[in-house]
């Protein structure tokens, strides 16, 4: 919650926590001090400034308290280490330097709560003089060796009470039975030291008492960010017209609110570092790392202008007007009529129609889902409201509802489901999806398989046995995990609930930024246990489905087939890292089955045997796949290859700007791509080569360097690497150097004046 | 749309880590081959029925590819369309090569509009052909000589090499009626065949749309199979059955209805977000699947800058460039560090353990158990939904396990649930495999919903916001439940479902609607076609009497409810001072603007005293009334008046 806090940490820092315990290889200053780091960290994760944070140690060898100069001897080894306040990264190191166990063992624990209470009361007090609206707390790490006085106890939890401090105290090595932990051989001041603090922890109202061991283990544990209700529309749910028909329509006074709404994970911001004599002026030297500077966006426009060099012109954003595209059409829209395609909507929640359930299926669902509750200051607006959801539920019915959340904002449809809770009566939506979100793809049904002629067959291959159905079956029942779960008192339940599964992206970021702010150099650990916990069936499950999976396996007869070379999606997408390229593990292409067409008509028969066809710039590509299938001997693919290179140059010096440019990138992709098919990746490199040389040459016509900037960083059609095709010469460093190598002259200069 | 202009670039920058808008990127173009011939130019046999089909084959396909073009223009607005006519007396190639080539070298063959992003042109040339009777009689003479479909085919070849050479989907839709175009020529026959196979080469797949004839079934075998081949990114042998068209003249579906719905499934390209995902069954046991983005949320495209002091307006390209916030200088991308806020510093990762920290592994859909159903509660909803088919590419056998696990999960309402990382590097999500059974639309019998799983996504602990904190309900009496549900049962959907189909999105239609309008100069609509908006007529006349009878019970139920809590208040109040002076307070207010009826507020604008309220408090009045309650204190007071005056 984003409200204001003020935190005060008290560390025991006694030449005693510098002993390790039970078998630990750590002191115990450092073991406590995870709990404490881990806290501290996620307090600065926040980045929040009205997030105070204060650290008090105790049993320290100075004494730096205000206290202390009125009572120095109750008050004494207890240093105020960092006032309360926003924790910033030079606290942190300073802190983290300045936190080891000291040389000493005096200095009380309760006297330094007592300057924890002091600085809260301090920071937390208006100008007015009023209490001002903060979470207080106060967290103490002790390992309970020192001496404590107990006589004060009492008022000093009346005091605490009063100031509405939470209070925390986390012992190294303290026992605590319903964790399950009790440390024997435990000295006998100690033992009295734990009671004291305990007692004293029971008597704050807001008191928590436990050892820090299952702290430091609560930790692993994802800690959901909580959110305030955050209210989406406040209005009228209402059903009719209540202008036209006011005697026949109603409106119920209701609230929504966020139910679903995706975390997201911390994100981050852009740097480069400092080139060498760059001015610091403006910057604030804490704000970030000495050598970085932040990254900005600078905006320019561009418009075709087949005068200017390289065919286009820079414009100034003041030149444009504002429109829209249709096609390729652009309709400028004045300023006055900006609003002119917008449709006018005000703000409303009305019901459209009503469906059973059974009728609606939940992977229609759009996405994130909301609540509506009745005002809750409107006694009248509930009991309406409870009506309508009492109503639905009797009935196993969805509404269907159209909201405008604010005027002018689209119209949205939305399911409206019941939720019946003793404490919560409620509405649940779902945004539903338009006509234009759903894209009609047809796909072939599972249940039979039609021929081409036209048949039904219900034996196929692509169809289960009735073995493999039972098998299946039998499978899926096993791997039921509906009351796989135990809850806290072992009774079976649901395995996997939605409260239990944390997001891992966002908490394993989260996790590394807090621990590479307390620890800089430790490396990326590999994500926490709790995270993955649900990547994989629980093992009990496993072994206990084993007979019927293996049993599934047998009845399905699932071969594994050829090595499947991932095609990219994107054909040529222009961004890093490159398209993986299909590895061929096959030998020579064998053309085993050429495609046929439905009939099965034999149309390589009908082909005139192009052996010596030359190709032009019409039907190229066929003509060229044509010429390399018919090729019997590999004797014939280089000439072939020749002569589309010769195509691509005719097409690259006829082209008048970019003409034809896409022609002769299709048909160069086409080669390389043909060339790693025949393993024949020498060809290709050679030509790649040559061309490059001509291009940048100008051989191939003037001011072509912008094809050559196209063929590598957009089409990326470089060298043929050994990986991509075994055959070639080019190892992957070449291959990857010829494309990040700079181009001199290449990049078309964007200052051209 | 302006808020989304307003998104900071650093936001864009995020997002698209993860959008999958990079996936849609593979551009598709659409060549329609529309047959002009003197039957496909026929009208269907008269018919008294109102519902009769008046549209010949040729008008009812141009009518077609008139409305599919103005649908991609809103829903693919970067891929390509054009309309080329064969048959035709006249001939006519690409306008920029007619010079150098002339219209002879694909007679009989008519571009009618280019193979390019539509533009309003596009739209016009089609709008004249299909309502300017004349005008398109011109052009759809059929030639006295027969068209060779080689020379068809060899100038969508051309079309395409030209105008969309890169594109990753290419497609030639063929719309005739004649099932043999050459008869007796075995060598036309052949040629075309040949240059089918060049189509095939060229990576352009040919689909057939073949009309029926009243007295004519077509028969694909006599020609179209020998040109037409199996699109390779279709499995092997799961095909969907073929479709024919009848122009009956009669009622029911006609042939325009028919062809649309059958275009529109195949005219969007099935562009796949990934391939071959390994789907781990159980341990050591997987299948290959390949996964479509179905639902797809359409927004109107955004507002975009356009020079217009050149021959024609263009939109101006926006290029962001990087400079270091110091020093102003360009900075490359490899440069860029990412660095996370901490504690008014920054903690910095290297790209390469960033990359790590977004790593769980390969790609991979694994089962981790089964639930029924009935467990996914109606507010886990955080995403929408993919829907996954088998591939055979990986794993032989891939099919026939996909169906016998659909099959039992549809049987049993069973749900699968499982871990799922769609491609490298995204982020792992937990989601619930859900079936869906076969949907066909009832006119047109298409399919709407296939069969196949879907991976719907669950909401983390995360995403869970907490329900806000609400007083102890007040559980309404049972007489008021039972009238309310009288009301639910009188408004119901049509066919008790949701049909997406019957509501277009009102504010996307809206826009193109304009922008069309202003683009081909025709007078803007005056009110929006919206049919998210409720029945309100139907709602008084269905369910009015019950809820009358509801809101009467519900004055009453509320009065013994508040009488009740009055005596329980009162009580509270003998110990507090408090309690009676804020109730005084609330019920002056009320006692305003809002306790007025209708003559009251007659009165009140006769007297022009509607002035001396609030504006607060003539805001809510007219939110009480769910009328639009912003604007300036003159504006509101109208709004009111206005009211009055129609009551």
């Amino acid at each position: 919650m984003a409200s204001k806090e003020a935190t005060v940490y008290i560390v025991d820092q006694g030449s005693s926590t510098g002993e390790c315990h039970n078998g630990r290889v750590e002191n115990d200053l450092d073991f406590g001090m995870r709990y404490i780091w881990d806290k501290i960290a996620e307090t600065m994760i926040a980045n929040r400034t009205t997030a105070g944070v204060g650290v008090i140690g105790f049993r320290t060898d100075a004494t730096e308290n205000e206290l202390a100069e009125s009572d120095p001897d109750a008050y004494s080894n207890i240093s105020v280490m960092k006032p309360l306040g926003p924790m910033e990264m030079s606290h942190l190191k300073d802190l983290q330097h300045r936190i080891q166990p000291s040389d000493t063992d005096t200095g009380d624990a309760v006297s330094a709560i007592v300057v924890g209470i002091q600085l809260i009361e301090k920071f937390t007090t208006l100008k007015t003089g009023k209490p001002g609206k903060f979470a207080r707390k106060i967290i103490l790490l002790t390992d309970g060796q020192g001496v404590l006085e107990d006589d004060d106890i009492d008022p000093i939890a009346a005091r605490i009470n009063e100031l509405d401090i939470e209070l925390v105290i986390v012992g190294i090595d303290f026992d605590d039975a319903e964790y399950g932990f009790i440390e024997k051989d435990k000295s006998s001041v100690k033992e009295r030291n734990e009671k004291i603090l305990k007692a004293l922890a029971d008597k704050c109202s807001k008191g928590i008492f436990g050892t820090v061991e299952e702290a430091i283990a609560d930790l692993s544990i994802p800690r959901v960010k909580t959110f305030r209700p955050y209210s989406t529309f406040k209005g009228q749910l209402s059903l009719g017209d209540a202008i036209r028909y006011p005697e026949t329509a109603f409106r119920i006074d209701v609230d929504r609110y966020f139910r679903v709404k995706a975390a997201k994970p911390v994100s981050a911001s852009s740097f480069v570092v400092q080139q060498p004599g760059s001015q610091q002026a403006t910057r604030d030297a804490a704000e970030m790392p000495e050598d970085l500077s932040a990254v900005k966006n600078a905006r320019a426009y561009k418009i075709n202008d087949p005068s200017a060099p390289g065919g286009k012109k820079d414009v100034d954003r003041e030149e444009l007007a504002k429109g829209y595209e249709y096609g390729r059409t652009a309709i400028p829209i004045s300023e006055a009529e900006e609003n002119v395609t917008k449709l006018e909507t005000f703000s409303s929640f009305e019901i459209v129609g009503f469906i059973p359930n059974d009728k609606y299926e939940k992977f229609l669902n759009l996405g994130e889902s909301g609540i509506t509750i009745a005002q809750r200051t409107n006694p009248k607006a509930v009991m309406a409201l409870s009506s309508f959801i009492h109503a639905l539920h009797e009935l196993d019915s969805y509404a269907v509802a159209r909201i405008v959340v604010k005027d002018g904002k689209d119209p949205q449809l939305l399911l409206l489901a019941p939720s019946i809770e003793p404490d919560l009566e409620a509405l649940i939506d779902i945004p539903l999806p338009f006509a234009e979100d759903v894209r009609v793809y047809r796909f072939p049904p599972l249940d039979r398989v039609i021929t081409t002629s036209g048949a039904t067959l219900t034996k196929h291959r692509y169809l289960p046995s009735d073995e493999l159905e039972d098998a299946m079956s039998n499978f899926v029942n096993n791997m039921d995990i509906s009351k796989f779960g135990r809850d806290d008192d072992d009774n079976p339940t649901e395995y996997m609930p939605i409260e239990d599964t944390y997001s891992p992206v966002v908490h394993r970021i989260s996790q590394a930024i807090r621990r590479r702010g307390v620890q800089p150099n430790e490396a990326v650990t590999p994500p926490a246990e709790v995270l993955i916990k649900y990547s994989v069936p629980p093992p009990e499950l496993i072994s206990q489905s084993g007979p019927a999976l293996q049993n599934l396996i047998d009845a399905a007869d699932v071969k594994k087939g050829t090595p499947h070379p991932h095609i990219p999606l994107i054909p040529y997408p222009n961004t890093n890292p490159p398209p993986p390229v299909p590895p061929k593990t096959k030998g020579k292409r064998s053309r085993a089955s050429p495609p046929k067409p439905l009939s099965g008509l034999d149309v390589e028969s009908l082909l005139t045997h192009p052996k010596k066809f030359k190709l032009t710039t019409v039907n190229t590509i066929p003509t060229f796949k044509q010429l390399l299938a018919a090729a019997d001997s590999p004797s014939l693919i280089s000439p072939a290859a020749t002569q589309m290179g010769s195509v691509i140059h005719e097409l690259i010096t006829r082209s008048l700007g970019d003409q034809f440019y896409e022609q002769a990138l299709e048909n160069l992709s086409v080669l390389r791509e043909q060339m790693i098919e025949f393993e024949e990746p020498g060809v290709y490199n050679e030509y790649i080569r040559d061309l490059k040389g001509r291009l940048l040459k100008g051989e191939l016509g003037e001011g072509r360097k912008d094809l050559w900037f196209r063929i590598m960083r957009e089409r990326r059609l470089g060298l043929i690497d050994r990986e991509t095709a075994p055959a070639s010469e080019v190892g992957e460093e070449e291959a990857a150097e010829f494309y990040s190598m700079r181009l001199q002259t290449g990049l078309p200069s964007r200052a051209k004046e | 749309m302006a808020e989304r202009q307003f998104k900071t670039e650093e936001e864009e920058e995020e997002e698209e880590e993860f959008d999958e808008t990079d996936y849609k990127a593979q551009k598709d173009a659409v060549l329609f081959a529309i047959d002009v011939s003197s039957t496909m130019l026929t009208p269907p046999p008269e018919s008294d029925s109102k519902k009769a089909d008046r549209d010949s084959g040729t008008l009812a396909a141009l009518k077609c590819a008139y409305q599919i073009m103005q649908q991609r223009i809103i829903s693919n607005p970067r891929d390509m369309m054009g309309v080329l006519l064969f048959g035709t007396e006249e001939s006519r190639f690409q306008q920029e090569d007619a010079s150098n080539r002339g219209g002879l070298a694909y007679p009989h063959c008519y571009v009618l509009t280019d193979l390019d992003v539509p533009a309003v042109e596009d739209v016009k040339v089609l709008r004249e052909m299909v309502e300017d009777d004349s005008e398109s009689k011109k052009l759809l003479v059929p030639s006295k000589e027969s068209v060779s479909i080689s020379n068809l085919l060899f100038c969508a070849n051309q079309i395409f090499t030209t105008k969309a050479p890169n594109f990753g989907s290419r497609r030639l839709f063929i719309i005739t009626d004649n099932d043999n175009p050459h008869v007796d020529d075995k060598n036309t026959r052949s040629q075309a065949a040949v240059r089918a196979k060049d189509l095939y080469d060229l990576g352009v797949i040919i689909e057939l749309f073949p009309i029926s004839r009243p007295n004519h079934d077509f028969d694909r075998a006599k020609f179209y199979d020998d040109i037409i081949y199996r699109d390779p990114n279709e499995g092997e042998e799961l095909a969907l059955r073929p479709t024919t068209f009848k122009s009956t003249g009669t009622d029911g579906v006609s042939l325009l209805n028919n062809l649309i719905s059958d275009i529109n499934s195949k005219q969007v390209a099935k562009r796949a977000i990934f391939s071959n995902l390994p789907f781990e069954i159980g341990p050591g046991f997987k299948i290959s699947v390949t996964g479509y983005n179905i639902l797809q949320k359409q927004a109107p495209s955004r507002s975009s800058f356009i020079y217009l002091d050149g021959e024609k307006a263009q939109i101006a390209i926006g290029e962001t460039t990087k400079m270091a916030e110091d020093t102003a200088r360009t900075v490359d991308k490899v440069e860029i560090k990412k660095a996370y806020k901490f504690g008014g510093g920054t903690v910095l990762f290297t790209p390469e353990e960033q990359k790590e920290l977004r790593n769980f592994g390969p790609p991979v859909l694994r089962i981790v158990g089964f639930k029924p159903q009935s467990m996914l509660p109606d507010w886990a909803s955080v995403h929408k939904s993919t829907f996954i088919f088998p591939s055979e590419e990986d794993y032989v056998g891939s099919t026939r396990v996909f169906a016998a696990l659909w099959q039992k999960l549809l049987k049993d309402k069973k749900m699968g649930v499982a871990w799922y990382i769609s491609r490298k590097n995204a982020s792992p999500q937990l989601v619930a495999i859900l079936p869906s059974d076969e949907k066909l639309d009832e006119f047109t019998g298409g399919q709407v919903i296939p069969q196949g799983l879907w991976l719907y996504p669950l909401p983390f602990a995360d995403d869970i916001r907490p329900t806000p904190e609400c007083p102890k309900p007040i559980v309404a009496p049972d007489n008021l439940v039972d009238e309310m549900r009288k009301v639910i049962q009188q408004l119901q959907l049509p066919k008790a479902m949701y049909d997406p189909g019957k509501y277009p999105n009102p504010s996307l239609q809206w826009h193109y609607k304009i922008l069309q309008a202003i683009a081909l100069e025709e007078e803007l609509p005056d009110a929006p076609e919206d049919k998210t908006i409720p029945r309100y007529r139907q709602i008084d006349k269905r369910a009015g009497e019950y809820v009358n009878k509801w809101g009467v019970i519900l004055d009453q139920q509320s009065q013994i409810y508040e009488a009740g809590r009055k005596t329980s208040i009162k009580r509270e109040h003998d110990d507090s001072e408090e309690g009676p002076k804020k109730k005084a307070k609330v019920s002056r207010a009320t006692a305003g603007l809002e306790g007025m009826n209708t003559d009251d507020l007659r009165a009140a604008i006769a007297k022009g005293s509607l002035n001396k309220f609030t504006v607060t408090d003539l805001k809510d009045w007219l939110h009480s009334k769910g009328l639009n309650s912003s604007g300036k204190k003159a504006d509101l007071v109208e709004r009111i008046e206005q009211w009055v005056e129609n009551a």
